[in-house]
């Protein structure tokens, strides 16, 4: 029987290529590009900037299924871009992919695909849902299950990835041989809201001048001694070494932001360091397991997953690897797997540095 | 299969007007300013269709008829051309523009344009049944005022205006009066002369003729500075006749004349039979229902849904209708016409518009009474869950 799918297509060629294989493989695809940024003119590539629609309605054209825009600017700007500017000018790492995910393509738009009367929202990702249950893509470098984590099983049940199987090769490839404007489209691997990878700017330019985010402050040693001067906590990540201008015989990493001081502690590389960290707003996909577990934990987007011991507690965990991990970064999501099966995840709360195990 | 409920956006060309614009395609391709036969010939049915154009508008004078691209085109030379005019004649005495804030946006982004170049725009409100305020826009006309342009009818809730009280005051004044009648051409009767107006805008594309093709009715004796210089249309319009699409709008003009009286009746039946069967969905409203509206457009806000989401769940089940003039970009933003009428911006981004036209069948109004009240409370229902 004809299923009726809703594609959420960026204008890209991962996209666009999973609505070519839902329409392709005879059920009825609806292309639905969001407008996420309230101004018509922003030319770079967030979803729903004029020319990416135009590319995603073209392809649409091309295939010859139905292609609509919904503006979602509102709830983008509330569910996505204010608790990114709330991070930064907190002093962690936000991760706003997630939270898109959830609230917007799975959350919002999977709302309006119930009432458009479709059975399931497609999208471009590198991931796979087996039985209902969140899986890595088969093309390892690209796999994007990170950021899918938090997914619930509702929104799985309903959830397609038509590319999850492919490689990004075959998917150009098949673009290719469809004929579709967006075959060879660079990819886009920065913050989608966020023109010219210019975070500062960009908090700077949305918040309030006076917010503490914003404040100089010092930059200390984990002893206290004051090295520099910050221009804000919004300025730093985690890890980061470049932009400190600190002068020394050894480099100097940023290891941690400390809000209530309105300090960057930097140190060594040893610094860094950690093996233990704790999550909240913890999800878990399935019967949760309580007390502890052995998994695979990825801590950043492009980190291999590495071996740890986790305790659950409600909505929090610990999670205790093996080896070192380099920079966990709070706001950054940690998600835990057996084998290519994403188990659950959450927000890195806190990062006990300094080599604690 | 279609059901087309958007007549108000642009109408199907009847096919017996197709019929008569292809010779005009094929054999007849001469220029009609040409001194030959093949471009006299090209003339004589410029003409011809300039004498049906007059006939439906009752104008005296065919020759007061102009030719345009468009509606949009139409109103810019009445509102731009009669400003300047008066502007330059009475240098810059006379450099005032009083219109409405329910214009159709070809008026309202041309009035913003006029005001950044030096004239000056006023704009009266309407009530809330949509109809504009009379004494207020007449307490803007003075002797500063070159021009006054108020819709015949407004686009997306079909509420007819006082347009003859409003020219008939406005020409006691000495100021050129213009109505913007796109929306009315063949829906309701159109009369220049009981109007009292010096200008009115029609549009083809609204009359079952192609697109591309408009008219400005130009009283004789009304000087307009020209937008395109040339010495078409009497020297007000410059361009060579597009003689086809002009052929289909005046055949268009004649069979909506012929047929006025019948059209708008059946219009009427199915646009109370929409307005009876909206109105049973919980939280529905009619917008403008206390003001004398169109007889073939019904326009609807929906509480706790945004229009533009109902038009797509409409679209996929085959249905045409609109959330507000020409919502391409996906936004839900409340209408001007809606907030001018005081409607609530959580109303008024709840709105769609039906409007029946030729072709309009009871079992097109059945379909959409069929479908709305599912698509309505599935939308509420994904509204509650992401809010």
């Amino acid at each position: 029987m004809k299923r009726r799918i809703l594609v959420a297509m960026s204008g890209g060629v991962d996209s666009s290529v999973a609505a070519a294989l839902v329409h392709e493989r005879g059920d009825e695809a609806v292309g639905v590009t969001m407008k996420l940024l309230a101004r018509a003119d922003t030319g770079f590539g967030c979803c729903g900037s004029p020319a990416d629609v135009d590319d995603a309605r073209r392809v649409a054209e091309t295939l010859g299924f139905s292609h609509y825009v919904s503006d979602m600017a509102e709830i983008f700007a509330s569910k996505v871009i204010r608790p990114y500017l709330d991070a930064y000018l907190g002093g962690t790492t936000p991760n706003p992919c997630v939270e898109c995910n959830r609230s917007l393509k799975f959350g919002h738009l999977l709302g309006l695909s119930e009432a458009w009367g479709c059975d399931a929202v497609a999208t471009g990702h590198y991931a796979r849902v087996i039985d209902g249950r969140l899986h890595k893509s088969l093309e390892p470098g690209k796999d994007q299950s990170y950021f899918l984590y938090s997914l619930d099983a509702k929104s799985l049940s309903r959830a397609e990835f038509p590319v999850g199987s492919l490689s990004k090769d075959a998917v150009r490839a098949k673009a290719r041989e469809l004929g579709l404007k967006t075959a060879d489209k660079p990819e886009s691997m920065e913050t989608c809201f966020v023109p010219n990878r210019d975070v500062r700017g960009f908090v700077a330019a949305n918040a309030d001048a006076t917010a503490p985010g914003l404040t100089p402050g010092p930059i200390r040693d984990r002893a206290g001694k004051e090295l520099g001067r910050h221009n804000g906590l919004a300025a730093y990540t985690i890890g980061q070494r470049s932009g400190l201008g600190l002068s020394g015989p050894e480099p100097k990493y940023v290891v941690r932001m400390d809000a209530a001081s309105n300090a960057v502690i930097v140190g060594g590389v040893d610094e860094l360091q950690t093996k233990t960290i704790t999550v909240g707003a913890l999800t878990w996909n399935g019967e949760r397991n309580g007390g502890t577990l052995r998994a695979d934990v990825r801590i950043r987007h492009r980190h291999a997953p590495a071996a740890a011991r986790i305790e659950l507690n409600g909505e929090t965990a610990t999670i205790t690897f093996d080896e070192l991990q380099r920079a966990p970064a709070p706001g950054q999501a940690a998600v835990i797997y057996h084998n290519d099966e994403v188990l659950g995840g959450g927000t890195i709360l806190r990062s006990i540095v300094g080599g604690g195990s | 299969m279609t059901v087309y409920l958007d007549h108000n956006a642009t109408t199907p060309v009847r096919p017996e007007v197709v019929d008569a614009m292809l010779p005009w395609l094929r054999d007849g391709y001469g220029n009609p300013n040409s001194v030959y036969s093949l471009g006299q010939r090209a003339r004589a049915a410029v003409e011809r269709a300039r004498e049906q154009l007059a006939a439906l508008l009752g104008a005296a004078d065919p020759a007061e008829i102009v030719f345009t691209s468009c509606g949009s085109e139409s109103d810019a030379l009445a509102i731009a051309g009669a400003a300047w005019q008066a502007h330059d004649e009475t240098k810059g005495r006379r450099r005032g523009v009083v219109t409405t804030k329910i214009e159709h946006d070809a008026i309202g982004l041309l009035g913003g344009q006029l005001r950044r170049r030096g004239l000056t725009v006023l704009e009266a409100g309407c009530g809330a049944d949509g109809t504009v305020n009379a004494d207020e826009l007449k307490s803007m006309l003075d002797d500063s005022t070159a021009v006054m342009s108020v819709m015949h009818s407004n686009n997306e809730t079909g509420v007819l205006q006082p347009v003859a009280a409003l020219a008939s005051a406005a020409r006691a004044a000495g100021i050129l009066a213009h109505t913007d009648a796109v929306q009315s051409l063949g829906k309701v009767e159109l009369d220049v002369k009981e109007l009292g107006v010096d200008l009115l805008s029609v549009s083809g594309h609204k009359v079952n003729a192609p697109k591309g093709v408009g008219a400005l009715y130009v009283r004789r004796g009304v000087r307009l500075a020209t937008l395109i210089p040339g010495h078409q249309e009497k020297n007000r319009r410059g361009g060579t006749e597009n003689t086809a699409s002009i052929v289909g709008f005046g055949l268009a003009c004649e069979l909506a004349g012929r047929e006025l009286a019948s059209a708008s009746a059946h219009a009427l039946a199915l646009r109370k039979k929409l307005e009876a069967g909206v109105l049973r969905i919980k939280g529905a409203r009619l917008n403008g229902a206390a003001a004398s509206r169109l007889p073939n457009t019904a326009h609807f806000s929906f509480e706790g849904v945004d229009g533009h989401h109902l038009v797509v769940a409409l679209d996929l089940e085959g249905v045409c209708v609109s959330s507000g003039p020409a919502c391409s970009s996906g936004a839900s933003t409340p209408s001007h016409v809606l907030s001018a009428m005081g409607v609530p911006p959580q109303i008024a981004t709840g709105s769609i518009r039906a409007s029946v036209g030729w072709g309009s069948t009871d079992a097109d109004a059945d379909r959409l009474l069929a479908l709305l009240p599912g698509a309505v409370g599935k939308l509420r229902s994904a509204a509650k869950v992401s809010a």
